[in-house]
């Protein structure tokens, strides 16, 4: 079977030579020359830059907002994660789904990576994934994968801080966020957060102050996991790139966990669902105002 | 000859430092040094000396954030008997940073631009004044760090007040300004009888002349294409030891006001948005330009002769999205000669 | 074991249409109940963000309420089922930063219950006197 750099590069060239696609994104080697980075590619040249690997971690869904307005067509290279990111900006409309061509790729699972360190360790994301196929792709390259591999012990580490104590608990995040410079990085990386102004940024009403502080960086920590409820697709970015390694996935997936008790619903799985938020059963128990 | 330091006299002079030992020094020193925090390492205040980690490539943070914090209170404004009273803060004593690397070292040289040039900044230069740099040389070369093409190198003090570098079982120690003689005064200090010191010459990048090289690259559309992958965080001016732009809000609560400054960066978006919604620099590939501009060609503009690196590499290391100054200065060199 | 002295400030978000309605009863039939609770009219329980609820935790509040009309009462017909499923996935969220369910409540008081406000109030004050105070994001605790 041909590469994947190959598959990848030829429709890459193939759709940039019919004049009908602005650009196609996908990933390119890194100044290290072993990770990977986002490559953007307008030319049929640009696009034999495109490899890929399981050092390519970025979610690239995350910059088709920025093409929203944009009247030609843009390609995307996308794993399974990445393509429930694609539905999720599909069913919150913010992205057209004839204006896109997705390059699926089937996933091996993603190498945990910082720049000039590339691992053999599975990202965290990767062992808790339960969709190791793209949910959308208009072609598919790689393997197609029969079964999901770690599903059972998603959850694991989340179980783990609820079964400590609330003064515990409060120590665990309270000395994460204490951490926190608010660089934002989190948020810039989502797929999700594409508000024009965000709630941090807005100045009347205050809702956040400027002191970089635990009371501060509570709220916000708080908040940018809360907006992402029943949206969040876990895709990891947000931990990432983080620069002091706060386990912001301990935050997504407890979110997560509890929206599929709830509501049994998980993100990007469908576009056509309509998301928990803006939707409800009359009779349903949950727990809280039955 | 040169002087030397045995790792155990070493550990006991900075124990000592954070006790008292002279009237004039009362209360002992604040000692700040690199500690292991969650798996990274940080600059920490310390009180046990068993906590500072003395084998580390550098820190997530640069030093910069003893003398420009991330969050400072400027004054606080309250009532007292009916009247206002403006309380400045101070520092409670002197204190001393241990372990800077030459690279960060030469940071802080650089910010003093900006924040020493008068009118000084009041809190930044008590901080200045009133902390002993005590460096320490590399062993080890990042993969991402360039200092030597930066003006500086591994093992360069010419920015700390005492400089020691690794050599075998002690250390090197080189008392370079009158403060720092002023800490070593009453070490036990020896000959070193060999000197094998391994200091490591990192990689180089063409930065000479890089500032008129930034001017023939400035308009080119090369910047928003590097700014269609960036994602406009603020890491890189985060982790910055060069970094110097900061935001100021007032907090008011109970009839007391705080004016707090904290770290901002030219890459967020609404950076530059002006009163009535104007914004001077709209887009991704304004905002990417300003960042590389401001290093490598105004500051050489505003203060002569400066360049606002320093070739840590933390900001290659932490980008998430591999924006690679060093690649950067490569391509702006090619494109002026392509010019 | 109540902590001596302590009295818990509660933040009450109340719907304009039944739970303030319910909080006036109760006032103008001279109901006691304790004044720990600092109320704040809303247009709708549906209103309510959570940001709300989570600044409120950090300005110093020990508790914090929202009060809405029954379900299937809602003036706006549909506004309190969508706050509840918010509501739901919030109070085990907080729960999970340290910050205890028993702090948060969600109920529902109709205009004309008047009585049921006066014990809600009342018992959630007393719980929270129980829990003792919430110091730690309160802008005067840690920093």
């Amino acid at each position: 079977m041909e590469s994947l750099d190959k598959q990848i590069r030829d429709k890459a060239r193939e759709l940039l030579t019919s004049g009908a696609f602005a650009c196609v994104m996908g990933y390119e080697r890194a100044t290290d020359g072993k990770t990977a980075r986002p490559l953007f590619a307008y030319t049929p040249e640009e696009a034999e830059r495109f490899v890929f690997d399981q050092y390519c971690t970025h979610n690239l869904a995350r910059y088709l907002i920025n093409w929203r307005d944009n009247k030609k067509s843009v390609g995307i290279v996308a794993k399974p994660c990445d393509t429930r990111a694609i539905n999720l900006l599909i069913n919150e409309k913010q992205i057209d789904r004839s204006k896109l061509y997705v390059i699926g790729v089937a996933c091996q699972g993603i190498m945990e990576v910082g720049w000039g360190a590339p691992t053999e360790k599975l990202e965290l994301r990767c062992n808790t994934c339960s969709e190791p196929n793209p949910v959308l792709h208009d072609l598919l390259v790689g393997e197609f994968k029969s079964e999901s591999p770690a599903a059972a012990k998603a959850y694991a580490d989340v179980a783990a801080i609820e079964g400590k104590s609330a003064e515990e608990r409060d120590g665990f995040w309270q000395e994460h966020f204490s951490r926190c410079i608010r660089c934002y990085a989190c948020r810039q990386s989502c797929v999700g957060c594409y508000c024009q102004e965000c709630f941090v940024d807005e100045l009347d009403p205050l809702w956040v102050g400027i002191k970089v502080a635990p009371a501060e960086n509570t709220v916000w920590h708080t908040i940018r996991a809360f907006h992402l409820a029943g949206r969040c697709i876990s895709c990891n970015e947000c931990e990432r790139v983080c620069p002091v390694d706060i386990p912001l996935s301990l935050l997504n997936r407890k979110l997560e966990k509890d929206g599929l008790e709830l509501f049994q619903f998980q993100a990007g799985m469908d576009a056509s669902v309509t998301p928990p938020f803006a939707t409800f059963k009359k009779g349903e128990k949950l727990g809280t105002g039955d | 000859m040169h002087q030397a330091i045995s790792k155990q006299v070493l550990k006991a002079w900075l124990r000592d430092m954070m006790v008292s030992r002279t009237l004039r020094q009362a209360q002992g020193r604040l000692l700040i040094a690199p500690v292991a925090e969650a798996g990274m390492v940080m600059y920490r205040a310390v009180d046990k000396v068993e906590d500072i980690v003395f084998k580390f490539a550098n820190t997530v943070l640069s030093p910069k954030e003893f003398f420009f914090p991330i969050t400072d209170t400027l004054f606080t404004l309250r009532q007292k008997d009916g009247h206002p009273e403006l309380v400045t803060p101070t520092m409670e004593k002197d204190a001393v940073l241990f372990g800077i690397r030459p690279c960060d070292a030469l940071g802080l040289k650089i910010i003093d631009r900006p924040f020493l040039d008068e009118p000084a900044d009041a809190r930044y230069k008590e901080r200045r004044e009133r902390t002993t740099l005590v460096g320490l040389a590399c062993s080890d070369a990042c993969p991402e760090c360039f200092c030597t093409s930066m003006g500086t190198a591994p093992d360069d003090a010419a920015n700390v007040d005492i400089m020691l570098t690794e050599n075998g079982e002690d250390y090197l120690v080189q008392a370079v300004t009158n403060k720092g003689k002023a800490l070593l005064d009453g070490v036990a200090l020896k000959e070193a009888d060999t000197v094998s010191t391994s200091v490591v010459t990192p990689k180089k990048v063409p930065a000479e002349n890089i500032g008129s090289a930034m001017l023939k690259a400035f308009d080119s559309l090369y910047w928003s294409r590097v700014a269609d992958r960036c994602i406009h965080c603020n890491i890189c001016s985060y982790v910055c030891p060069v970094c110097y732009c900061f935001d100021i809000r007032d907090y008011t609560s109970r009839g007391e006001v705080q004016r707090v400054r904290s770290w901002e960066s030219c890459e967020a978006a609404g950076f530059t948005k002006l009163a009535g919604g104007a914004d001077i620099r709209p887009n991704k590939g304004a905002r990417m330009r300003q960042r590389f501009a401001h290093k490598l060609l105004y500051m050489d503009k505003q203060f002569g002769n400066l360049v606002g690196c320093t070739g840590c590499g933390r900001c290659v290391k932490y980008c998430p999205v591999n924006i690679d100054i060093r690649e950067i200065i490569n391509d702006v060199q090619k494109m002026a000669v392509e010019k | 074991m109540a902590i001596d002295g302590f009295e818990p400030r509660i933040a009450g978000f109340l719907c304009n249409w039944c739970s303030y309605a319910g909080a006036d009863l109760a006032g103008t039939s001279r109901m006691s109940y304790p004044s720990n609770i600092r109320i704040i009219r809303v247009p709708c329980s549906g209103r309510v963000d959570p940001l709300f609820v989570v600044k409120a935790f950090q300005q110093g509040a020990d508790g914090v309420l929202v009060a809405g009309c029954h379900l299937g009462d809602c003036h706006y017909n549909e506004g309190n089922f969508y706050s509840r499923r918010r509501f739901a996935l919030l109070a085990p969220f907080l729960d999970y930063l340290g910050i205890q369910k028993e702090r948060f409540r969600l109920e529902w008081v109709s205009a004309s219950e008047g009585r049921k406000f006066s014990d809600v109030v009342s018992s959630f004050t007393s719980d929270l006197k129980k829990l003792g105070p919430r110091s730690i994001l309160s802008p005067g605790g840690r920093e």
